[in-house]
């Protein structure tokens, strides 16, 4: 058994770190030139030697900074708003009949499961329909409808771990329902939040394909970057994107070390 | 019973029906409802018309690109489907301890940045790209590959590295459901590993992977920023004829329609895929 298992495992091992160095590799590569900045000297590219310019100029570009803001801004407000919507549809499906909850998990998994472009194209001719115009309220909703199954899926999970009890115990031991849910389930529910809430928050500082159609005058810092990839990037970009890089993997590994302690699997 | 009661039980069901209908449902009927109207001297004209299939049915390079992007789309599912399973039972294989970390090492690209993946791919490959320098830099080559971007290649790779982590993670999910003590069973009755990777990991995995890969195909086909970024006007992708229709071109009927046509072969992606899982479960 040995020797087959050993050969079968150096062809997942070596597979796998194929795999991992084309999946970081465009992620090194970003970092990297943040740090040491190509340059050409008499028709050769070399490196430059270290230097932290490119940080110094990101400060500095205001464009850059103020699209950071409002894409900041706009997952905050869509995470708050997708942290109350789950909750509220994770409650609905344990407690309302079977049927109507299987409806409103299948509607609200749709724009999760469909390819973005259609969410993004759908919105957009609903809300000129109804004669609303492109801006933060239009990309709110487009990311609140797109990060909400995350959260109330997390959610999801934990209430059916919590199960009946906890209610039925403050019930009977006089707690109002309103009690119930303040002092009872919502402490219980913290950890799924908190996850819930950092994934949802990650996915909207990202998202592109949706945001794409929704967005008016003000954009996100993906639609920002995407419109200045076509012209060509400046150097700081390099530098925003390593940030980014190091801040989306603060937020997952948090999320997954927090996860695996609570033994829960929300995905 | 009062009033109250009843008022409070119907804004209930609303607020959680209802929310889901207006910003879900509702969106997706809108669009499928222009798709049978038509532009008219850049009005929209509302008057049911099938025009906007037929000219989708009736145009050679349409049909083509469609059939590309499909085929683009199942390489890409194809690949990362397999890759995704080695890279799923390699980290199954590991001790517990080590399971998490690896696992985690391969979900993280996914809240990395899109765009500045695609961005860094862009600068990967391009004619004065890292990979060509450096290819010239150890004498391989004396001239730029200038195929290397903007080419149908450089869309499937970039494709595939973007999408991969989606296509890890159900598998891996998959096979962590599978109770230990088969593994164990199977072990204490002999069974090789080969015998069981093919009798009860691949058969308790498939779910997984069926998952991994509709969630592969309907995110590459749809996609319409990679085809954009790296393919140039070699990579004239369905998902950019549709997003064109919103911007330059700006025909929302037509658009409409062919986004129609797009959403229906993405479910006709999941429907299948849900045929083979229910032939499995039987099985």
């Amino acid at each position: 058994m040995t020797r087959r298992a050993g050969f079968i495992d150096l062809v997942l091992g070596i597979v796998t770190v194929l795999t991992f160095l084309c999946l970081y590799a465009p992620l090194a590569a970003v970092s990297a030139l943040s740090f040491f900045q190509l340059v050409r000297l008499r028709g050769v590219m070399s490196f430059a030697p270290f230097s932290l310019e490119p940080y110094a100029r990101l400060w500095v570009n205001d464009d850059i900074l103020s699209a950071l803001a409002t894409t900041c801004f706009i997952g905050v407000v869509a995470t708050a708003l997708a942290l109350v919507l789950g909750v509220l549809f994770a409650f609905y499906f344990v407690t309302a009949r079977r049927s109507l909850g299987l409806l409103m998990q299948g509607l609200i998994f749709l724009p999760f499961l469909l390819p973005p472009i259609i969410t993004g194209l759908a919105l957009l001719i609903f809300f000129r329909q109804l004669d609303i115009t492109r801006g933060i309220l239009t990309i709110v909703v487009g990311h609140v409808v797109f990060i909400v199954p995350i959260v109330y899926r997390t959610v999801l999970v934990r209430l059916q771990i919590l199960g009946k009890s906890l209610t039925e115990a403050s019930l009977d031991l006089g707690a109002s329902r309103w009690q119930t849910l303040w002092l009872v389930i919502l402490p219980q529910l913290r950890p799924a939040l908190i996850a819930g809430g950092l994934l949802a928050f990650s996915m909207s500082f990202d998202e592109t394909l949706i945001t794409l159609f929704l967005a008016g005058s003000e954009s996100t810092l993906p639609i920002r970057l995407w419109g200045m990839m076509r012209v060509g990037f400046v150097p700081e970009i390099n530098a925003l994107a390593t940030l980014i890089l190091v801040f989306a993997a603060g937020i997952t590994l948090a999320v997954g070390f927090m996860q695996q302690r609570a033994g829960n699997r929300a995905l | 019973m009062s009033a109250r009661p009843l008022l409070l039980k119907a804004a209930w069901h609303g607020l959680n029906l209802g929310l889901p209908l207006l910003f879900v449902l509702a969106p997706i009927l809108s669009f499928v409802l222009i798709s049978f109207w038509t532009l008219d001297n850049g009005h929209i004209v509302t008057q049911f018309t099938l025009g906007n299939y037929l000219a989708f049915l009736g145009d050679d390079s349409y049909l083509s690109v469609y059939g590309g992007t499909v085929l683009l789309s199942l390489e890409v599912t194809v690949v990362n489907t397999v890759l995704a399973s080695f890279v799923a039972l390699f980290i199954f294989r590991r001790a517990a301890r080590v399971r998490f970390l690896l696992l985690m090492a391969f979900v993280l690209p996914l809240f990395m940045s899109y765009i500045i993946k695609i961005y860094s791919i862009r600068g990967i490959l391009g004619q004065r790209g890292l990979l060509n320098e450096g290819l010239m830099a150890i004498g391989l080559t004396g001239q730029p590959i200038e195929a290397l971007l903007f080419s149908r290649t450089a869309i499937f790779l970039t494709l595939a590295i973007v999408y991969l982590p989606y296509a890890i993670l159900p598998i891996y999910l998959a096979l962590d459901r599978i109770p230990p003590n088969y593994l164990a069973a199977s072990a204490d009755l002999g069974g090789r590993t080969r015998d069981e990777l093919l009798h009860i990991v691949a058969p308790l995995a498939m779910p997984g992977i069926v998952v991994a890969g509709v969630f592969t195909f309907v995110l590459t086909f749809g996609d319409f920023v990679t085809p954009q970024m790296v393919g140039g006007t070699e990579g004239f992708t369905f998902g950019r004829i549709v997003f064109s229709q919103f911007g330059l071109a700006l025909n929302w009927p037509l658009g409409s329609a062919f986004a129609v046509i797009l959403l229906g072969t993405a479910l006709a992606a999941v429907a299948i895929a849900g045929l083979f899982l229910r032939k499995e479960h039987v099985r």
